[in-house]
């Protein structure tokens, strides 16, 4: 039986992963399991822990691991604590040993986070049946702007894993990239959905909803369920990221902007938005300078 | 089954037409009469010898007739419950008898073979039928014409005209009942001649007994029943009658027959246990219903509703033939449901409108069939359909985007099972109780999973997400789709209905009687009971649960409590809630909209939320006023808040008592000014420690003696000496002794010994206060000596005890008396009053502002209009032509298979030519480009923040795999457009947000007079404006006029703050004085609207009036004067135009300012442009300069080069 499917024992585990209710995860009582399952829920847990930031201690439990899977999640680790031989460690695996399915997903994510999206592509395209891994090729597509792709990817799981929540996320990405409103709304669905499942509720389902609303214009209820999201889990940094984006969609006061944007750096300096804002500040300075009026006054 | 009674053999039926009755005449001589929807055994009539077999209730009187063995027609009044007559004529039992719809008259059917028509007015035999040649089983009258039909054992059925008796007793049939039995004795019965009723018909066909025969409703048909197992149907013409068709089915003899009084069925019943129900047209069976030990007698049908009652040998079944409920569902501001002849449609309840027919389902389950249950997929628009037909079916059908109008569905999945829900957007469960499991379904109709549904499980319904009610009769189990796991189970039995509330945190499980209200993990909340039957129930949006049953609409809160909202006279199946609406369905499918006035329950939620501004809203707006509503409050432990409501001085007294309140407590006293209710308030005052009303309550009383106690208690000397001198007054000598013993005043005391001629006392005491020469006087007055007397060993003097505290100066608070929140709110309500209105005038105090916010005179506009003089500068170019293309990327050029694409940004840059959308793209390069083309946009630094606002607005970040950065998507301005070539940034701060905020945060910071803030607010709206777009050509136009605007308040602010900051800085000098008094013309001259320019020229009239500048002065009084408006403004230009006449109309100082000139204000130097100079102007927003300010930015914008070479602001492309 497929371990990951809705019949599966993991399914409580995976969920709660995949909505990035990493503590969950990481609180999960894995000692009924069986043996196979242990070590994918003990994968999981070192993965949820990297996400929430705790990558020494993953790398202290992993440091005298040898097997290609541990290596692997020591380079995400390594990679979330800043270490730059992550890449060549996760190149190297993705060489040796490209049929490791976690191999596959942690290198995967790796040379992802990297920009060595080729790279990424070519190890993940080896992948059987698995889910994650469609859905890291699904995000690298997105984020080459090869929506085409990522919809042809989607597509092709579906008719193996309809069910999957994990899919069903993907297909949620591609169809708010797509756009239109019926694509927005089903997208909506899938997120309020997670949003409103008793178990499955994580600020990250109630963002996806917030961003869904967003895109169809309904700014008022993306506003409050990115309050509720904040109000689940007050440090949940893409609720701030897109309530920045909201402030400014409905024109609020730069004040109450700038406050936003203060607290999204408080709590992650890198976040893409305030990178690239930074960024885009520094070509307007440049485009700026090259104009001036003929007189003084 | 709607009820079922037990008794001996039920030969007789009769359903009243209005109430919920049903008259059963028995085989063993009584009549019962039963309300069939409380199931309760109104009355038993007991006076027929023998079995009873006719009976009939009278359509509007209050009487009812019964035919019996014994021979006799007895007539009954169920209102007096006694027989009032007894018709004898019959010579054997008698079989029907039945009154006419209008006249005053019986037909009866008897074993004697004769058919006969009485009056019952004065209560004889009119007519007598004979023909029939063995019993005459059944005679009934033709609802409308003047027929009879008739069956016999003889094998006949015989169709009879009696339009001959009509005619001969056209007795007027106004006349009341008891008029009639007035007159009755006076009347005689002199019919009996046999040309009154004539046989029209003869039918034959039946080979046995015919024992029922009926006439249809409204058709020339007749029904019969007989003895050969069948059941005929015949149609009749003027002329002829001939048999249509034969309903064999029964394997007994058929006992009765009818036909619908709606549809085209009969029903029939016979002594073969079953009762039958056939196709009119088709003359087949549609459905038969089986008892297991009864013979079936007789069928009778409810006139108005669906309602049927078949009578066995052991009592009366009432029954519907079809289920009512109507099959819908609810999403958001729609309702769908399935009308009776099985077509879909929607409801609107925003619009209030009804959708035509969206589909057919008439091929859905077999034809008679209702279909069960609806339920709908917003997410795919399809709904799915269960039938009870065949054992239970289910269809998933696609509903058409629009409705067409009748159109059979064309995409139908279908299967089998008794209930079939969505439970999340790709898929529906379906139960078979069969096999006792539940499948999970996908849209194609394939299984996704099942399991066991719990044994005995008969139904399921949505549990909320990704979960399942599964319903047995004892029990409701909340199941859990994706764990396959059982959540919590509650025990609540024979639940029929889920109703999940708005917000989906509760749900209200129904059953026959009982409402029973859950949380969504299964928890009960709270539970009622009714006695009527429970139909429907809905949630209001504030978590009220509003159910209807029979014949009321109830409403419960989350803690159970629960009322009467309104009356109903028709079942209804509520749908939803609206503020003072109630939508439902009635019994034919149809919506409805009924009023209800939710007072009462918002009163009470408010009151359990404790939110107490809104009950103080309700109270103030509403008639809530009544003992219910206090006794409520009363008994919830509110009496502060129904005090609130009480006029009557009685309850409110005890209210305040029971709350606490002396205030008002004391203010009822004095109104009702009964001893009792001071005596209560008195002793509740002492508990509170309120001495000061204790005591008022004690005067009142004249409680002297207790008002002396009070007065020792709280040490107030002074008015005890008046309690004793009062004592005195009154000669109550034991109120002065003691008195005097609480002042300790011994020499009253003494005084009041001796006056009593106790002179013992008045000695001893004096002797034990050693009062020595008083005791000697004492000693005299007796005529005694001291060794007289013996005496016991004095003890020592009373000593008057210390006050310590002089409590009487104040209360002593002993119970925390303070005012309840809601109070608080009631008394708060005095202060909330906003002072929004107190801004500061722009001039000084007496200068009336006008309130009109945004009043824009219409002479104002074409003002505006007129001031527009750079309408060729903005030219738009709506030719779309590319020179304003910046960036251009071949938009299909090939995509490298592998290789990234081009992001949505790149496509917006690509696709328009409008700055707003290249700033949204990131691109502000390109912007700038055509900023600086368009507008000779220079100095960007100003407009850094509203470029950034765009960026910022134009992406979103969403969380996908873990540690990957979220994915970016962009925000389109339309949502539908998928089409590459056509994708746009969403660009925030549009011209509405514009209009409707920020230009009336402008306008009013003119009015308050914060011309700092307001020319801050005017140039943003003109940098916002700059970077924009908008939708159309007339909002081109719009926009541009906002543009004017906002540049003509900029300059009119600008002025009027640099001759502010030349006044503050105290330049006295003449010079100084000129330039305010030219900056206060000035400021007169931008096109600012009416009201506003009033306050402009006011200023500059006061200003040039206290300086003396008689002749500005004037000049802009009459101003003021032209353009009228507020009255106080009007007469103080009046004011001083007069008195600048009076004082010779001519200026102190000259001032650059002509008033009769027309010219514009250099918006740098703030100096006259008179027509024919030479001057420049800003290209974006038109302000006027001095050649000499060429090149430099723009004073009001502060973007833009003035006198710069530009094309012209484009906001809007056609086409794009």
């Amino acid at each position: 039986m497929d371990p990951f499917s809705g019949e599966g024992e993991l399914l409580t585990i995976t969920t709660a992963f995949y909505t990035h209710a990493y503590q969950s995860v990481l609180d999960y009582d894995t000692s009924a399991l069986s043996s196979d399952n242990k070590k994918t829920a003990q994968t999981l847990k070192y993965r949820a822990q990297i996400a929430l930031g705790q990558a020494t201690a993953v790398l202290s439990s992993l440091k005298s691991s040898k097997d290609a899977a541990s290596r692997s999640i020591v380079a995400l680790a390594q990679q979330n604590s800043g270490d730059s031989s992550a890449v060549e460690t996760a190149a190297s695996l993705a060489e040796s040993d490209p049929e490791d399915a976690v191999v596959q997903i942690c290198a995967g994510t790796v040379l992802a986070a990297a920009g060595e999206y080729a790279k990424a592509i070519e190890l993940l395209n080896k992948h059987q049946g698995s889910l994650e891994a469609v859905a890291l090729l699904v995000q690298i597509h997105l984020i080459q702007n090869r929506t085409d792709l990522a919809v042809k990817e989607v597509a092709a799981a579906k008719r193996w894993a309809q069910d999957s929540l994990l899919i069903n996320l993907a297909e949620a990405w591609t169809n708010i990239r797509e756009g239109g409103s019926d694509k927005y709304q089903s997208a909506f669905y899938v997120y309020e959905e997670l949003a409103s499942t008793p178990g499955t509720t994580s600020p990250t389902a109630l963002v996806g909803q917030a961003v869904a609303e967003l895109h169809l214009g309904r700014s008022e209820e993306a506003e409050a369920a990115l309050q509720q999201a904040v109000a689940l889990e007050n440090v949940n940094i893409q609720a701030i990221a897109n309530s920045v984006v909201l402030a400014s969609l409905v024109g609020k006061k730069p004040e109450a902007v700038q406050e936003l944007l203060q607290q999204l750096q408080e709590k992650d300096r890198d976040h893409t938005l305030l990178k690239d804002l930074a960024e885009k500040s520094q070509a307007f300075d440049t485009a700026a300078a090259k104009y001036s009026a003929k007189a003084a006054a | 089954m709607q009820f079922e009674s037990k008794s001996s053999r039920a030969k007789g039926l009769a359903f009243h037409p209005k109430r919920p009755w049903i008259l059963v005449s028995l085989h063993s001589s009584t009549i019962q009469l039963w309300d069939y929807r409380m199931g309760t055994l109104i009355d038993r009539f007991e006076e027929h010898d023998g079995p009873v077999r006719g009976i009939d209730f009278h359509k509007t009187q209050p009487l009812f007739v019964s035919g019996g063995d014994d021979y006799k027609i007895k007539v009954w009044s169920y209102q007096t419950r006694r027989c009032l007559f007894t018709l004898n004529g019959h010579l054997d039992y008698v079989r029907t008898v039945f009154f006419h719809h209008e006249l005053p008259w019986i037909l009866s059917a008897s074993d004697d073979q004769t058919i006969r028509i009485w009056n019952w007015q004065n209560r004889s035999l009119i007519c007598t039928m004979t023909g029939h040649n063995h019993y005459a089983m059944c005679a009934q009258f033709h609802p409308k014409e003047d027929l009879i039909v008739s069956a016999s054992l003889d094998q006949s059925v015989r169709v009879w005209d009696i339009s001959g008796l009509r005619k001969k007793h056209s007795a007027p049939t106004s006349i009341s009942f008891e008029d009639q039995m007035a007159r009755a004795s006076q009347q005689q019965a002199d019919m009996f001649g046999n040309t009154d009723a004539v046989v029209k018909f003869v039918l034959e066909g039946h080979d046995r007994g015919v024992n029922w025969v009926a006439f249809h409703p409204t058709l020339p048909l007749i029904v019969s029943a007989g003895d050969d197992r069948l059941v005929k149907l015949w149609r009749m013409s003027e002329t002829k009658a001939w048999e249509v068709d034969t309903c064999r089915g029964h394997f007994q003899n058929v006992s009765a027959c009818l036909f619908h009084p709606h549809q085209d069925l009969i029903l029939s019943v016979g002594e073969d246990k079953t009762i039958r129900v056939w196709d009119l047209n088709k003359r087949t069976s549609v459905q038969s219903f089986k008892r297991e030990n009864d013979r079936f007698w007789v069928i009778a049908a409810h006139p108005e509703i669906n309602l049927f009652a078949a009578g066995h040998d052991n009592g009366v079944m009432v029954f519907k033939l079809e289920r009512e409920r109507p099959a819908f569902s609810v999403y958001q501001n729609q309702l769908f449901y399935i009308t009776k002849d099985k077509h879909v449609r929607s409801y609107d309840f925003t619009k209030n409108a009804e959708s035509p027919s969206l589909l057919s389902l008439r091929k859905l389950g077999s034809n008679w069939v209702p279909l069960r249950t609806l339920s709908y997929n917003p997410a795919e628009r399809s709904i799915l359909v269960t039938s009870p037909s065949d054992s239970g079916t289910y269809e998933l059908i696609a509903l058409p985007r629009d409705a067409t109008g009748a159109s059979d569905p064309t995409d139908v999945k279908r299967g089998s099972g008794n209930a079939a829900v969505f439970v999340a957007r790709n898929r529906f469960a379906v139960f078979a109780t069969s096999t006792q499991l539940v499948e999970i379904k996908d849209l194609s109709n394939s299984t996704t999973k099942s399991f066991k549904a719990p044994l005995g499980t008969t139904d399921i319904s949505y549990g909320g997400p990704g979960c399942l009610l599964l319903i047995t009769p004892t029990n409701v189990v909340l199941y859990d789709i994706q764990q396959k796991k059982q959540l919590a189970e509650l025990g609540v039995s024979g639940v029929k209905y889920v109703s999940w509330s708005n917000d989906g945190l509760y749900a209200a499980l129904l059953s026959k009687h009982n409402v029973t209200i859950v949380n969504k993990s299964l928890e009960q909340v709270s539970t009622l009971h009714e006695t009527i039957r429970i139909k429907s129930a809905t949630w209001d949006d504030s978590g009220v649960l509003l159910y209807s049953t029979l014949n009321h609409i109830k409403y419960t809160l989350l803690n159970g409590d629960n009322g009467i909202v309104r009356t109903l006279d028709h079942t209804v199946y509520l749908v939803k809630v609206k503020g003072r609406n109630v939508y439902c369905l009635d019994r034919a499918a149809k919506p409805r909209v009924l009023s209800i006035d939710p007072t009462e329950y918002r009163f009470k939620l408010a009151l359990v939320k404790r939110n107490y501004d809104e009950m103080l809203q309700i109270i103030k707006t509403s008639s809530l006023v009544g003992q219910s509503i206090i006794s409520y409050l009363q008994k919830k432990g509110y009496p502060e808040i129904a005090l609130q409501f009480v006029q009557d001085p009685q309850t409110r007294f005890e209210l305040a008592i029971e709350c606490g309140n002396l205030e008002v407590a004391t203010e009822m006293a004095k109104e009702l000014d009964r001893p009792k209710i001071w005596t209560r308030l008195g002793t509740e005052a002492l508990i509170h420690g309120n001495h000061q009303t204790v005591e008022m309550t004690y005067q009142k009383l004249r409680n002297f003696d207790k008002l002396s106690f009070l007065y020792l208690c709280t040490g107030d000397e002074e008015k005890l000496t008046r309690m004793s001198k009062i004592a005195e007054h009154r000669g109550d000598f034991v109120s002065r002794f003691q008195n005097a013993l609480y002042v300790g005043d011994v020499e009253s005391r003494i005084q009041m010994f001796k006056e009593i001629d106790l002179y013992p006392l008045a000695y001893l005491t004096a002797k034990s206060h050693g009062l020595t020469e008083e005791c000697a006087a004492i000693l005299e007055l007796c005529g005694l000596t001291e060794d007289q007397i013996s005496m016991p060993e004095p003890g020592d003097g009373l000593t008057k005890p210390d006050v310590i505290v002089q409590t009487y100066k104040a209360n002593w608070p002993v119970k925390e008396a303070s005012h309840s929140s809601f109070e608080k709110a009631l008394l708060g309500e005095v202060g909330v009053a906003v002072d929004e209105d107190a801004r500061s005038d722009l001039l000084n105090e007496d200068i009336p502002v006008p309130t009109d916010g945004n009043g824009l005179a219409a002479e104002d506009d074409a003002d505006a209009v007129e001031g527009w003089d750079m309408g060729d500068d903005i030219g738009l170019d709506t030719t779309g032509n590319d020179s304003d293309f910046v960036n251009i990327d071949n938009p299909d050029g090939p995509v490298e298979a592998a290789g990234p694409g081009s992001s949505e940004a790149d496509i917006w840059a690509r696709n328009s030519p409008l700055a707003a959308d290249h700033v949204a793209a990131g691109s502000f390069d390109s912007a700038m480009q055509l900023l600086n083309r368009q507008v000779g946009a220079v100095r960007f630094e100003k407009l850094k923040p509203r470029f950034m606002e765009i960026y910022q607005a134009s992406k979103t970040y969403l969380p996908a795999n873990a540690s990957l950065p979220p994915i970016v998507n962009y925000v389109r301005r339309t949502l539908d457009d998928t089409d590459s070539r056509k994708l746009l940034p969403f660009i925030p701060r549009n011209l509405e947000t514009l209009t409707t905020v920020d230009l009336q945060e402008g306008y009013s910071a003119m009015r308050t007079n914060k011309l700092e803030n307001g020319v801050v607010t005017f140039r943003n709206i003109l940098q916002s404006l700059l970077v924009n777009v908008v939708n159309s050509e007339a909002q081109v136009d719009e926009a541009k006029a906002l543009i004017a605007k906002s540049m003509e308040y900029t300059l009119a602010m600008s002025i009027e703050l640099e001759r502010r900051q030349l006044a503050a800085a105290g330049d006295d000098s003449e010079e100084g004085l000129k330039r305010q008094l030219e900056l206060s013309a000035y400021f007169t001259m931008p096109k600012l609207d009416v009201s506003h320019r009033q306050l402009a020229l006011m200023a500059a009239m006061k200003l040039a009036f206290s300086h003396k500048q008689f002749s500005s002065a004037l000049s802009f009084a009459n101003r003021v004067l032209a353009n009228g408006g507020a009255s106080k403004l009007v007469e103080q230009a009046k004011k001083v135009k007069q008195q600048a006449e009076r004082s010779g109309s001519s200026d102190k100082i000259g001032i650059e300012y002509d008033q009769f000139a027309d010219f514009d204000v250099c918006a740098a130097s703030y100096t006259p442009i008179y027509s024919g100079v030479q001057s420049v102007s800003c290209p974006y927003d038109g302000s006027k300069y001095h050649i000499q300010y060429k090149g430099q930015v723009c004073n009001l914008c502060q973007v833009c080069e003035v006198g710069a070479a530009a094309s012209g602001l484009r906001l809007w492309v056609k086409g794009l």
